[in-house]
Parts: structure tokens; C-alpha cells; sequence
């Protein structure tokens, strides 16, 4: 084909004759929107996907038990669930029961199974009536203690056994919180 | 001569960024969960309670929820029964009380009316999977009642092992 001569051929003379230029046509396309959307769609996709996960929480229930297990008084702990979400607790058969505020629940719990070892038993008792975010956020409170004492305990060479249940709360209960 | 000042041009090319962005957002797009049908198809809401210390996941397979959430429009409780594999669902919801084989088929979770019915869905849940997974979900504003009756079936059923559904809230503050 031989070299096509554009330029010299052009410029010195004005309009027709020559070697007509042809035209050239470029294509320029600017990819900063695109590139834009793209970063904007990475960004809501990350978000939305990892911050809806449910999570779960473990409970284990003890089967139904038939024969009734004998314990000393001292090592129980049971804390209370008002209708209103306050919280009140006692230590073992005593009837009088002292209220707690949610924010020492977790450092109340560490104190006195730090006390007691691994001989403590905690019980729950939650009135019908409380509202279900409240039983949620005592039991996130205690797994907090707990996270603390499996520290502690290890620290001093042992493995914690936890011993925890969830009770009925019973109409004499009642009558006794209504009275705080 | 006139010095020609030197002229530091930078020039960078961005396709290697691009194609990297556009690599990450394909896979978040393919990782990114969806509503469930069970989800797609219920009229109530679940806004669960927040706690800070759980860290495991919902399975997705496996598992037999209890949903008790709140119709919006009548603000009654609503308890309803999910299994999320679905060669499970037939054969454990045919047990529910009054319903109907077509029905049993094709919807993704049935509504519970009673403590009978959910303890025989629970007890077909464990009978097809023994090793099928129990949870909870249930709004924060419910009362505590009928989480204990779901507890006391889950007893009685055999279902000792379970767990609540939550979402992660901000630290109460334990220290």
C-alpha cells in the first residue's frame, strides 16, 4: 500500500487537491462514573452483608428431673426477673432479696463465684410477664461473667464448671417482689 | 539556551484497581444473603434482642426456629414453626394438627396455635434429623410466658440443647 503522506501534503494547500485527510475518529470514553458506581456498590455490599447476621446463643436445659437433688443452702444464688425488668437477688433459702442494677449484674456474678469456686449454683427465675429482651440481656450478662471467671480460673490452673439454671418462678415469689 | 524546566509527569494506570475493585464486588455479591422463602413469605416481624457476647452464627442448615414475632397491623403474638432444609419440611410439618398434605408440601413455615402441636413438631423435627439443631427466635417485646412454654415443650420433647437467636448489640458494659 506505501506510506500514506498526511501531514506535508495537507497544510500547503488550502482545499482540494492533495491527499484528503481522512478523518480520524477517536474514541474517548471517560470511565470515572463507572469506576464510581462500582466502588459504591463494593462499599453497600460489604456492609449490608456482614452487619445482618443473626447470631445465636447457647442454652442447655437440664431433661425433667424426677428425683429431687439435695443442696446446701449457702451455695445457692438466685437472681430474680421482676415484671418490670428489675432485678433483685437472694442467697439460698433466705426470704429477703436484695435489689440489683443490670450494670453490676456481670461484676456481682465474677465476685461471688470467685468466692465460692466452682461450688456455686445460680438459678434464674423470670416472671412470666417481664418482657423477653430482659431474660436476653441478664443471660448476656452472665455469659460476660462467665468469659471473665474462664479467664480467672485459668489463670489459677483450673477449668470452671459452670452450674446454672433456669426456674418457674412461683406465686410466693411474686408476692415477695411486689412487695420491693 | 533557555533551560526547558524539567517536567515530572505522573502517569499512573488504574486498570489493575479496577479490576480488583470489580473482583471484590462480584464476590460480596455472591455471598450477600438473601431473604429465605420462609422470610419472603411471613407477615409478622422479628426484632430480635441484642447481646453482645455471642459470637457463633445461625446455621443455615439443620436447624428447626421457633419464630414468635409480632403481627404489625393487629400487634398479636404469632408463633410459627421453620425448618430450613427442605427435604425436611414435609415429613415433620405433616404432623402439625389440621393440616392439609398440599399445604404441607409447599409452604416454607407453618403457624403454631398451641403447645400440643408445637411438641409434635418437635418431636417429628428430631425423628427425621437427630441431629437437628433448636433455636429460638423470638422479638424482644414479647413476654417471657410464651419463650417458657416454648422451653418447657423443648423439655418435655427431649430437645434439651437449644439456642436464642440474637443480634449483636453494643457491649453493656460488663466492666
Amino acid at each position: 500500500m506505501g506510506a500514506v503522506d498526511l501531514g506535508g501534503g495537507g497544510s500547503r494547500h488550502k482545499k482540494g487537491g492533495g491527499v484528503k485527510k481522512p478523518k480520524r475518529v477517536g474514541f474517548v470514553l471517560d470511565m470515572t462514573p463507572l469506576v464510581d458506581v462500582a466502588f459504591l456498590l463494593l462499599t453497600f455490599f460489604m456492609f449490608a452483608t456482614t452487619m445482618s447476621q443473626p447470631q445465636i446463643m447457647e442454652m442447655a436445659i437440664p431433661p425433667s428431673l424426677d428425683v429431687p437433688v439435695e443442696v446446701q443452702a449457702s451455695r445457692l444464688l438466685t437472681i430474680y426477673v421482676r415484671d418490670d425488668g428489675r432485678l433483685f437477688y437472694n442467697t439460698g433459702l433466705d426470704p429477703r432479696m436484695t435489689p440489683l442494677e443490670e450494670s453490676d449484674l456481670s461484676n456481682f456474678l465474677v465476685q461471688r463465684n470467685a468466692e465460692k469456686g466452682n461450688e456455686l449454683i445460680t438459678s434464674l427465675k423470670v416472671d412470666p410477664r417481664a418482657k423477653y429482651a430482659r431474660l436476653i440481656d441478664v443471660l448476656d450478662r452472665m455469659n460476660l461473667a462467665e468469659g471473665e471467671l474462664i479467664e480467672r480460673y485459668r489463670a489459677d490452673n483450673m477449668t470452671r464448671e459452670r452450674r446454672f439454671a433456669i426456674v418457674s418462678m412461683t406465686e410466693e415469689d411474686k408476692q415477695e417482689l411486689a412487695k420491693l | 539556551m533557555a533551560h526547558k524546566p524539567k517536567r515530572v509527569g505522573f502517569k499512573l494506570d488504574m486498570t489493575p484497581l479496577v479490576d480488583v475493585a470489580f473482583l471484590l464486588l462480584t464476590f460480596f455479591m455472591f455471598t450477600a444473603k438473601f431473604k429465605s422463602d420462609a422470610e419472603n413469605e411471613q407477615k409478622f416481624e422479628i426484632k430480635r434482642p441484642s447481646a453482645s457476647a455471642d459470637t457463633t452464627k445461625l446455621p443455615e442448615v439443620g436447624t428447626a426456629l421457633v419464630k414468635i414475632g409480632i403481627d404489625p397491623k393487629t400487634g398479636d403474638t404469632v408463633m410459627y414453626y421453620a425448618v430450613t432444609n427442605e427435604k425436611d419440611r414435609e415429613p415433620v410439618y405433616r404432623y402439625l394438627p389440621g393440616i392439609s398434605p398440599e399445604e404441607a408440601e409447599t409452604v416454607a413455615q407453618v403457624q403454631v396455635l398451641d403447645t400440643t402441636a408445637l411438641g409434635a413438631l418437635v418431636i417429628a423435627s428430631r425423628r427425621q434429623d437427630n441431629r437437628m439443631k433448636f433455636a429460638i427466635d423470638a422479638d424482644r417485646r414479647i413476654d417471657f410466658r410464651r419463650v417458657e412454654q416454648v422451653m418447657n415443650t423443648f423439655r418435655s420433647q427431649g430437645a434439651t440443647i437449644f439456642n436464642f437467636v440474637t443480634v449483636s448489640g453494643s457491649d453493656p458494659g460488663a466492666s
